[in-house]
């Protein structure tokens, strides 16, 4: 029963490789971030830009994989997401410059989806923008007169001038899984989620 | 230009098509489904469970119409219309739905076709038992190898979250993180929520209450509610009768527009990564007994490819 893995490129692999062989799961070797996906015995891999994990999983081309929740949350995607893997921890904040108290009228995000839903949540009416990298500069040249992103420990915003104001999502790295290969590959996968869970329980406690 | 989540077919993909369909229509009628037709217009309905989700059009009355998004709703309702809907009748029916659904992919189009049948008007696991023996037969005759089907019973996770007492929207959080298997979003929220004791114990063995037949004896222990206990008694009747069928269970199925009130069932086949059929009872919600399924085309040409 063969199972293949979607793991996203970038700062999440290291530790998603790690995780998933530290729990039994025999994963071919990579030869670097250039390839794109390797074959092995019992499963293949396949390496994906961290927003292109859901859809993969969702329609069975992957059986499983890891993604962050804020990814997740914004793809909106059908999926099982089994076991919160703890590492590669951010959270996803309203930015604006000190100062600007003034109505929010326009957005600037990577995450349109959640930023959509936060404002409509608060009765906001603002536009938003789907921006692809830098997304403080939006704030910092007025694009926009605010910004949602991610926050990891807030160096770059505070270079940028810009204050955190709102914790809009926390997110951690996700299993996801597709909703048949659970019940069809049952053998391999529910001894996987138990092994991980275990594993994630006891590196927070 | 034609419009997104619409497909034309020709040659042999169409023939195979209409080859298909006439398969599946003559195993339903064998089985003694008689024929129906129900309109592609209806009327708008806000308590439609694909109200949202449907086209509308505006008539020339001014009043909006809703284009046909699902067939038992709609059978249902042409059945109460007739005074057909206490009596026992098996009706199929084959057809185009629609759906707005923005994105267009593998077997999920915004136009697409339905076939599917409905046991009106009893109510027992031998009816149940008949209806999952004909999709399993149904599937052989698309040509899907090693089909296994999924059972469900709503009840359990609807009666164990309403035991917890919570506001709606709160239940509502809890059924999502149920029906996503996110078990550490789900020991979250019922700590913030306060539940605890036997129901937070009950309810965190949810997601986890899926697999072959030893899954049941672990569902009986959770089974708080005696509606949960007589579902399961029931399965329990509906397994004997359909021995033949490879069958599943997941207790922790939880999705959110049903009008299912009895067994749910879902089909899944190796290698295609989404479900091929789906249906269950529905007592009591748009008829006083019945139970139903549905198979998509464009998944069942997809899978069988």
């Amino acid at each position: 029963m063969k199972l293949t893995v979607a793991l996203p490129k970038g700062r999440l692999f290291e530790a998603s490789h790690k995780a998933l062989r530290a729990a039994g799961l025999e994963l071919p070797t990579i030869a670097g971030e250039r390839e794109l996906w390797a074959r092995g015995d019992a499963t293949d891999l396949i390496l994906l830009r961290n927003g292109d994990v859901p859809v993969y999983v969702e329609l069975g081309i992957a059986d499983l994989g890891v993604v962050g929740k804020d990814n997740l949350e914004e793809s909106g995607r059908d999926l099982y997401e089994p076991v919160d893997l703890g590492f590669g921890a951010c959270r996803l904040s309203l930015i604006r410059r000190p100062g600007d108290a003034g109505p929010i009228r326009r957005v600037a995000s990577k995450y349109p989806g959640i930023t959509e839903r936060w404002l409509r949540a608060r009765g906001l009416a603002a536009d938003v923008i789907k921006l692809h990298g830098n997304v403080e500069l939006a704030a910092v040249t007025g694009l926009a007169d605010a910004v949602v992103d991610v926050v990891e420990t807030g160096t770059t915003l505070r270079k940028a001038g810009l204050e955190e104001r709102e914790v809009i999502l926390r997110s951690t790295a996700r299993l996801v899984v597709n909703k048949t290969a659970l019940k069809l590959k049952a053998e391999r996968l529910r001894p996987l989620i138990a092994r991980l869970r275990q594993a994630a329980k006891s590196a927070r406690s | 230009m034609r419009p997104e989540g619409t497909r034309v077919y020709l040659g042999e993909e169409a023939r195979r098509r209409e080859a298909l369909l006439g398969a599946l229509a003559r195993l339903f009628d064998e089985a003694g489904y008689a024929p129906v037709e129900v309109p592609a217009l209806e009327a708008q309905d806000p308590a439609h469970p694909l109200y949202a989700r449907a086209f509308k059009l505006v008539d020339k009355t001014g009043e909006v119409l809703m284009l046909r998004s699902e067939f038992t709703t709609a059978l249902a309702k042409a059945l109460l219309a007739e005074g057909r809907a206490r009596r026992e009748g098996r009706y199929r029916y084959a057809g185009r739905l629609w759906l707005r659904e923005a994105t267009a992919e593998v077997g999920r189009l915004r136009e697409f076709t339905q076939v599917g049948v409905e046991l009106v008007g009893v109510s027992s696991p031998e009816a149940d038992a008949e209806l999952l023996a004909l999709a399993y037969r149904a599937l052989e005759a698309a040509g899907v190898g090693r089909a296994v089907i999924e059972v469900g019973l709503p009840s359990f996770v609807h009666d164990l979250l309403e035991a917890a007492r919570l506001p709606a929207e709160d239940c509502e959080a809890l059924r999502r993180a149920v029906d996503r298997k996110a078990v550490p979003e789900l020991a979250d929220l019922l700590d913030r929520f306060g539940v605890t004791g036997r129901v937070r114990q009950a309810i965190l063995a949810l997601p986890d209450l899926y697999g072959g037949p030893e899954v049941l004896a672990e569902a009986e222990r959770v089974a708080l509610s005696e509606r949960a206990k007589l579902d399961l008694a029931w399965l329990a009747e509906v397994r004997r009768r359909v021995s033949e069928v490879p069958m599943i269970f997941d207790f922790g199925m939880a999705r959110r527009f049903d009008y299912y009130t009895g067994l749910t069932f879902r089909a899944y086949t190796p290698d295609f990564g989404l479900p091929l059929l789906g249906g269950g009872r529905y007592d009591g919600g748009l008829l006083p007994f019945a139970a139903g399924f549905a198979l998509g085309l464009e998944r069942l040409m997809e899978a069988a490819a």
